[in-house]
């Protein structure tokens, strides 16, 4: 079962950004979005102090959303002339996974997941998959979203904010086959369900089962799994030694997670 | 870990809708290139279009017409549905779809966001709700009846090559039965300005791995195949999968190492996992984009792997267009017919070696020849490096 042995979010970054990316030209071309998902990346591994990293592995439901904006905008204002290519650049998906590898000079795996609500559970699976097979010890696990004004009016238009809060947010994790010093939970291969659970009948079959709506803190976007799980791992204790994470995405596409304490 | 085969596939690409008029342009040098018809444009540049209008696309399809779908889910579930029809799978297999995509519904976002622009309140909120790349898999799942498991990747130009990559992995695993894996793309003019503002797109034609190769062309399509596991019945069968890797270049967001490192990562770990010998490849089919810096760092990764000798070698760019998330899945469906027909396809528009790295790929059409493992390289922005190798 792997294990969780390093998590940082953009909410508890602790290091100095110029630390985690130390060169300024670099730090001043990157959005938003790139800095705080590849500065959560970074300080992460840090955390973990893992000898090495065989794998890095992300999740965005939206991607690079404001550099995609400022790119179309950019093609509109200016009739396809004089573009900058950096937005166009940062709106690749894999840009914050990629970012990382660059600052790190890792060679090694590197992949982005981009499905809705299953994001982050995807890149889970990818992770846990990598693990059980021996393929890599220590996987770089993250996940990033952002809320941006345009994204936000629209979603308010569609009624989705009358039934729940915006959020946003970068999660980054160690999951490695071996227990570290700081482990703090193990973790399962995520559960896709092909169906949404009730409540009730989840509550029954899972003691410590907590619903997405049990984090009122996180609100809602396409990788708030990550979010749920950087939470409920703090929440683990000799009293609450397991928890089962139920998520879905406006009620669509449920997963479940399942977590112990180390 | 169960060995894995590719039991059907399927291809829609400026070539023609289908594999057998994909095939028909390849054996006879056919290139789709053409100017933009799909949407104005101040670039005058070729590109390699779909020669299908949406409507047309959803007719072909059979689709409700009062309901808005993106060009990448249309073409995505006209590949998709001909490499599961090819493969006709047994209905009790737990079936998944890992597809890959870079632009997802921004065809459509584009029209929205002209009227979102002028006035908040303005643009159908039908045009943007496929924006996101889940869009067009879960249309694409939906369309096909795969129902137990999907995801999406999205690594830029090597997608497709890592949804590949992913199918196969979760078959080996025993997660899955039958995979549909692989990518899906339409133009749409963030790309094509995407690509204007790198400078690295040719006014004419592209010329992959020529001394005179001035940019890529863009193009649009899907192409998926049918992954099982090996001891289990099918109807066709392609061969196997039997290497893959994916490396990092760790060089530059946009650009690679001029030796080449990425891409000779993820050649030789392939190869390692094949447990075949350089001498065992008998085609590449090479990533060969035609920018200066792409065919200069592939080329020097072959050099490194295979010595004074490189195998039989060509891009099928000149004849696609570069697809970006779909190149992978399409050129592993032309990797696959290289293999069935003994064929090799060819690198279109080359006349000159380049000066530094004298590499002269296949430009003739061949068949009749014995080819029994051939590699497919995909590479993009962010390092990201993938190689399959398929065997017979």
């Amino acid at each position: 079962m792997p294990f969780i042995n390093a998590i940082a979010s953009d909410k508890t970054l602790k290091t100095d950004i110029k630390a985690l990316i130390p060169d300024p030209m670099v730090r001043r071309r990157m959005s938003r979005i790139v800095k705080r998902g590849v500065s959560v990346g970074m300080e992460c591994l840090l955390t973990a102090g893992a000898d090495t990293i065989d794998a890095i592995i992300t999740a965005t439901g939206f991607g690079c959303l404001d550099d995609s904006e400022k790119f179309l905008r950019n093609i509109i204002d200016t009739d396809e002339q004089l573009l900058n290519p950096t937005p166009f650049i940062q709106s690749t998906f894999n840009t914050v996974g990629g970012q990382i590898g660059l600052l790190c000079k890792n060679h090694c795996y590197n992949m982005t997941y981009t499905h809705r609500g299953r994001s982050f559970e995807s890149a889970l699976l990818d992770a846990v998959l990598l693990l059980d097979a021996g393929e890599a010890h220590n996987v770089l696990l993250g996940a990033f979203d952002e809320t941006t004004p345009t994204q936000h009016k629209i979603m308010e238009r569609m009624g989705l904010w009358r039934r729940a809060q915006a959020g946003e947010g970068a999660y980054f994790f160690v999951v490695s086959d071996q227990r570290g010093a700081n482990c703090v939970a193990t973790i399962d291969r995520p559960e896709f369900l092909q169906t949404p659970a009730t409540e009730e009948n989840l509550r029954q079959q899972y003691a410590n089962a907590l619903f997405y709506n049990d984090y009122a803190d996180c609100g809602v976007f396409h990788t708030a799994a990550a979010a749920v799980l950087f939470e409920a791992i703090n929440r683990l204790s000799p009293d609450t030694p397991k928890l089962t994470l139920y998520n879905t995405y406006f009620g669509t596409m449920p997963t479940m997670l399942h977590i112990r304490a180390c | 870990m169960f060995p894995v085969k590719i039991s059907g596939i399927g291809v829609v690409s400026a070539l023609g809708i289908g594999v057998n008029a994909n095939l028909e342009a390849l054996q006879s040098g056919r290139s789709g290139l053409g100017a933009i018809s799909l949407f104005d444009s101040n670039h005058c540049v070729p590109v390699g279009e779909v020669k299908c209008s949406n409507d047309e696309l959803r007719q072909r399809l059979g689709l409700p017409i009062d309901k808005v779908f993106s060009r990448t889910a249309m073409l995505g579930m006209m590949a998709a549905r001909e490499a599961l029809d090819d493969a006709q799978i047994d209905t009790h297999w737990r079936v998944g779809l890992v597809s890959a995509t870079s632009v997802g519904g921004m065809d459509l976002t584009e029209q929205f966001y002209r009227d979102f622009m002028r006035n908040l309140d303005g643009g159908r909120l039908r045009m943007v709700v496929h924006h996101d790349s889940a869009d067009s898999t879960l249309h694409i799942a939906d369309y096909c009846g795969i129902d137990h498991f999907s995801t999406t990747i999205s690594t830029a130009c090597s997608s497709s090559a890592n949804a590949i990559m992913l199918g196969a992995r979760l078959i080996r695993a025993g997660l899955l039965d039958v995979v549909v894996a692989g990518g899906t793309d339409a133009l749409c003019q963030f790309t094509v300005n995407g690509f204007a503002s790198l400078k690295i797109l040719d006014t004419q034609p592209c010329r992959p791995f020529d001394a005179t190769r001035a940019g890529l062309n863009l193009g649009e399509g899907a192409g998926y195949i049918v992954l099982q596991r090996a001891d289990t019945p099918s109807v066709r069968d392609y061969g196997r999968l039997l290497g893959f890797a994916n490396a990092n270049d760790a060089t530059h967001q946009t650009a690679t190492s001029q030796s080449g490192d990425g891409a000779f990562l993820s050649m030789s770990k392939a190869l390692q996992m094949a447990e075949l010998s350089t001498a065992a490849i008998d085609y590449i089919n090479v990533h060969g984009t035609g920018t200066g810096n792409n065919d200069a760092s592939e080329g020097a990764a072959l050099q490194r792997i295979f010595g004074a000798d490189i195998p039989t070698f060509s891009s099928t760019k000149a004849f696609t267009g570069h697809t970006l998330a779909a190149a992978g899945g399409i050129e592993a469906v032309f990797s696959l017919l290289a293999m069935r027909h003994g064929a090799v396809w060819p690198n279109l528009n080359f006349t000159t070696p380049m000066r530094e790295l004298p590499l002269v790929p296949e430009t003739h059409f061949r068949d009749g020849l014995a080819i029994h493992h051939v590699m497919s390289n995909s590479f993009g922005f962010g390092g990201n490096c993938a190689t399959l190798i398929f065997g017979k």
